[in-house]
């Protein structure tokens, strides 16, 4: 495989994207999960729709985060060693193999986020304001999340614990996401300046792809 | 004098000044007009979250450090401050508890600084927790190494969550651009001593646990290669025809 960085990020995450459409696990199973466990918070706090209508946007953030996280890592930790060790006898850069799973981590997770959305939207009377910068929360939450998932499934990946491992490695670390994501929703309802959540994302956003791109390699050796 | 009779003095020397703590803030430090006597909790509180940062800033440069150099002493130092910085992040959320249920009501609040620096005792429970997942030396220092620069972005952000949030608990008190907050010198004083006697404390447990690791990794690989061949399965002893 002597193609250029990108090409190479391209194959791999439209084999990610193949294998996602012959096994369905995000369609079939990630996303019904989280559509239940919205169903279930009103049942457990009661259901009131003025207080479902106020807690709604902060469940559905926090659904997404546990939830949707695991799209990326069940993509980055599936990799068995022979197909590692094929991969970089093959010159597969290790970090265009990052970037690649975390393309397809992503577009999956900006499916589970609108569907998953919609259920939201449906069953909590959530209102939806502020468009443009919903969509950009969104779009950024779902790559901040598929490259901290992408991450943390390469360090756990072939370990004794696997991937019960990762919840107590992504969930803390993903909380600028969740603040960011939640208090911009929440910016935009009270009509305050949501640039500093925004910027936070953001900032999240580029520094773990730094981290991703430039351990990718160390990550992979082992 | 050579580095190991150094090291023995740092026990002592963490014993002597842990004692001028617990007299200062006992005897020399005068209770506060507003909280009273629990203001010498801060005393220990505030030095032991000092002491988190200082551990988990030193988890990260020893991270960097051995991904950068590859020597396994950095993912030593790493693993050894992330421990004793678990330890300190703990023992400081314990402390603020106790002080907060007398003087705000509740043992705990949803403020920022309190609910980020729990987050960050998770970041780096997950740390230790990644390191026990596997034997392999190499795998568990570059995994490990990573996460401890991934689990550095917490830093920045429980330290100025005081400053970016509105929030319940105190700014800054003593670097601060105006300088310090507290006025009467003694508890200066005291909390000075707290924070020298508890980074001395600091450095004496990092070269213990430092020595530990160093002969847990020896007695590993002892393990690791007991019931293997000397030289490995393409060497064979050689057959002098003497009796089977």
């Amino acid at each position: 495989m002597t193609t250029g960085f990108w090409q190479q990020a391209k194959a791999v995450s439209g084999r990610d994207l193949l294998r996602e459409r012959r096994r369905g696990d995000v369609l079939w199973i990630t996303i019904p999960f989280g559509a239940i466990a919205l169903l279930l918070v009103p049942l457990a706090v009661g259901t009131d729709a003025a207080l479902l209508r106020e807690i709604g946007p902060g469940m559905y953030w926090v659904i997404v985060m546990l939830f949707g996280v695991l799209v990326a890592v069940g993509k980055a930790s599936s990799e068995t060693l022979p197909q590692q060790d094929a991969s970089l006898l093959l010159g597969l850069d290790p970090a265009a193999g990052f970037v690649g799973r975390s393309g397809a981590a992503t577009l999956l997770l900006l499916i589970f986020e609108v569907v998953v959305g919609v259920v939201a939207v449906g069953l909590y009377d959530i209102s939806i304001i502020g468009i443009p910068w919903l969509i950009f929360t969104l779009l950024t939450a779902a790559i901040g999340l598929a490259l901290l998932g992408t991450l943390t499934g390469s360090i756990v990946n072939s370990t004794s614990a696997g991937t019960a491992l990762v919840p107590l490695l992504v969930a803390p670390l993903s909380v600028p996401l969740l603040l960011g994501a939640t208090q911009s929703y929440e910016g935009l309802r009270l009509g305050h300046s949501i640039v500093s959540w925004i910027l936070l994302m953001v900032v999240v956003v580029l520094v773990v792809a730094i981290i991703g791109v430039l351990t990718a390699r160390p990550l992979q050796e082992t | 004098m050579t580095a190991q009779t150094r090291n023995r003095w740092w026990p002592w020397a963490a014993i002597v000044l842990s004692l001028a703590t617990a007299f200062t803030l006992a005897m020399v430090s005068p209770a506060d007009d507003v909280q009273g006597n629990l203001v010498r909790i801060m005393y220990l509180h505030v030095p032991a979250a000092w002491l988190a940062y200082l551990a988990f800033l030193v988890t990260f440069v020893g991270s960097v450090a051995y991904l950068l150099t590859r020597h396994f002493r950095w993912d030593r130092i790493a693993a050894a401050s992330a421990e004793i910085g678990v330890y300190f992040t703990g023992l400081a959320i314990v402390l603020g508890m106790i002080w907060a249920k007398p003087t705000w009501g509740v043992w705990w609040t949803w403020d920022a600084r309190l609910t980020l620096t729990a987050i960050m005792f998770f970041v780096y429970l997950g740390y230790l927790a990644l390191r026990r997942t596997t034997d392999d030396p190499i795998a568990r220092a570059n995994r490990a190494a990573v996460l401890g620069v991934v689990g550095a972005i917490q830093i920045p952000l429980v330290h100025f969550s005081v400053v970016w949030w509105r929030t319940l608990h105190q700014p800054p008190s003593i670097i601060r651009p105006d300088g310090p907050a507290i006025q009467d010198s003694m508890m200066l004083v005291a909390l000075i001593v707290g924070v020298l006697a508890f980074t001395v404390v600091y450095v004496s447990l990092m070269v213990k646990r430092i020595e530990l690791i160093h002969l847990e990794d020896q007695r590993d690989a002892v393990e690791r290669t007991a019931d293997q061949p000397v030289a490995g399965e393409a060497v064979t002893a050689p057959d002098l025809g003497g009796p089977s």
